[in-house]
């Protein structure tokens, strides 16, 4: 198991050029990516697509990570789910009826709180989660783990697209708040 | 409601990925141009960041990482770029033009190259964020090159569509489609944005063919034409009808020259 400072250097050796470096970063993370990845996209094919994608982007952008302002795994995720959700948007009239009910299924099983090792900043977001309406909370989820679109919520919700809208503004505004700056 | 809570929740909803693609579009120019709505999606990709912890594990499979190696061993990235010495170009390095080339950069995510390195040698996957200016010198001087400007129009790094060369001295251009896909009932059209026009100018359609050359710089200044950032816009079939781009700006970029500053002219 990497640390944090083990990311951070294996990423600094990576935007050098060091493929030896590259190597042990996609190893420590491909499986956490690959998850995010696959959830948003459902399809192996796809996933397996973003997945390059998403790395090729890692070395060639890792020179631009700053450990100042982000942790070396967010950073790693965000490029994924960007690259992920922009397939997704894509190939949306295709995805929308594949989706197959079991992985739906799982997919709205998946319980934040079901994670047992669970650091400050997420108890703190949780929390905040947790003091929204259940279905702008829901919403909240479906959009970040599922990398559902307006329209996908609106059809899941049974609601017009501009409700939807409401309750994304809304829950932001509110877990900001709860957040604090 | 106010502005900031706009700002914040856009940069929230991009990070959710709930944007509508348009909406996406112009918050990924945001976070190009714009420091303070760059630094709050990175605010939100922390935030919410916290709930990847909550995501389980899925291995790969293994031939995934077979490809990427592959895809490394002609990725254009760091030290590799020397490799295309061997093709006269020579990398100087990741280079940000600063602030000036980062607020051009913005509107219009414009990745700039020199005509030298040849795209096609370049998988377009492999490509430097926007915000990155590539500096490419040659080593050898080609003897025709002199005034000639390049743009690589695009809108991310995945995906050039449109290069852009000026010979600034006969005024001429050429658009070269790389990746562009014609469009039922659509053109593309090439436009000039310029700090001196209030409005951007229609530099004419571009064709369905590969390249496209025209005059039409003609009656503009060399420095009108080489400060100006270069849009390719989705239009009506023949064209916009207003005399301004009505559909999407789909792909934009500045010209670069494909000589070293310090290089005398001919």
């Amino acid at each position: 198991m990497l640390t944090t400072a083990d990311l951070v250097s294996l990423l600094a050796a990576v935007a050098k050029g060091d493929q030896a470096a590259f190597e042990r970063l996609y190893a420590a993370t491909r499986a956490k990516l690959y998850g995010v990845i696959l959830r948003i996209l459902r399809r192996p094919d796809l996933a397996d697509e973003v997945m390059q994608e998403t790395y090729l982007k890692i070395w060639n952008a890792a020179g631009q990570f700053n450990p100042g302002v982000a942790s070396p795994i967010t950073w790693m995720v965000a490029i994924a789910r960007n690259r992920a959700i922009d397939l997704a948007r894509k190939k949306a009239d295709v995805s929308a009826e594949e989706i197959p009910e079991v992985l739906e299924l799982a997919a709205e099983t998946s319980d934040p709180l079901a994670v047992r090792e669970r650091s400050e900043e997420l108890e703190r977001l949780l929390g905040c989660l947790g003091r929204l309406d259940p279905d702008q909370r829901r919403l909240l989820l479906l959009a970040y783990y599922n990398g559902m679109s307006r329209e996908q919520l609106a059809a899941k919700f049974d609601r017009p697209v501009n409700t939807i809208k409401t309750w994304l503004r809304r829950s932001i505004l509110a877990v900001r708040e709860c957040l604090g700056s | 409601m106010t502005i900031d809570q706009d700002r914040d929740v856009l940069a929230a909803e991009y990070v959710l990925g709930t944007l509508e693609p348009d909406e996406r579009q112009q918050a990924e120019a945001l976070i190009r141009s714009d420091v303070g709505f760059a630094a709050l999606v990175r605010g939100w990709e922390q935030r919410l960041g916290e709930l990847n912890a909550t995501i389980p594990s899925v291995e790969p499979p293994p031939e995934v990482f077979e490809r990427i190696r592959r895809g490394l061993a002609v990725a254009p990235s760091s030290g590799q770029i020397i490799a295309l010495d061997a093709m006269r170009a020579r990398l100087r390095g990741w280079r940000s033009f600063g602030t000036t080339m980062a607020a051009l950069a913005a509107a219009l995510a414009a990745v700039l190259v020199t005509s030298l390195v040849r795209p096609e040698l370049m998988p377009t996957r492999l490509r430097p964020k926007p915000q990155v200016v590539e500096v490419v010198r040659t080593i050898e001087k080609p003897t025709d090159a002199a005034g000639r400007l390049v743009a690589v129009l695009q809108k991310d790094a995945s995906s050039p569509a449109f290069i852009l060369t000026v010979d600034i001295e006969k005024r001429t251009m050429t658009v070269r489609r790389v990746a562009a896909e014609e469009q039922a009932g659509k053109s593309y059209e090439l436009w000039l944005v310029s700090k001196q026009f209030a409005k951007p100018r229609s530099l004419g359609l571009v064709g369905a063919q590969e390249f496209t050359t025209g005059a039409t710089l003609a009656t503009y200044q060399p420095d009108t034409i080489s400060d100006a950032t270069y849009a390719i816009s989705l239009e009506p079939e023949g064209g916009s009808p207003t005399g301004e781009p009505t559909g999407p700006v789909l792909w934009g970029g500045k010209l670069i020259e494909t000589l070293p500053p310090t290089q005398p002219r001919r």
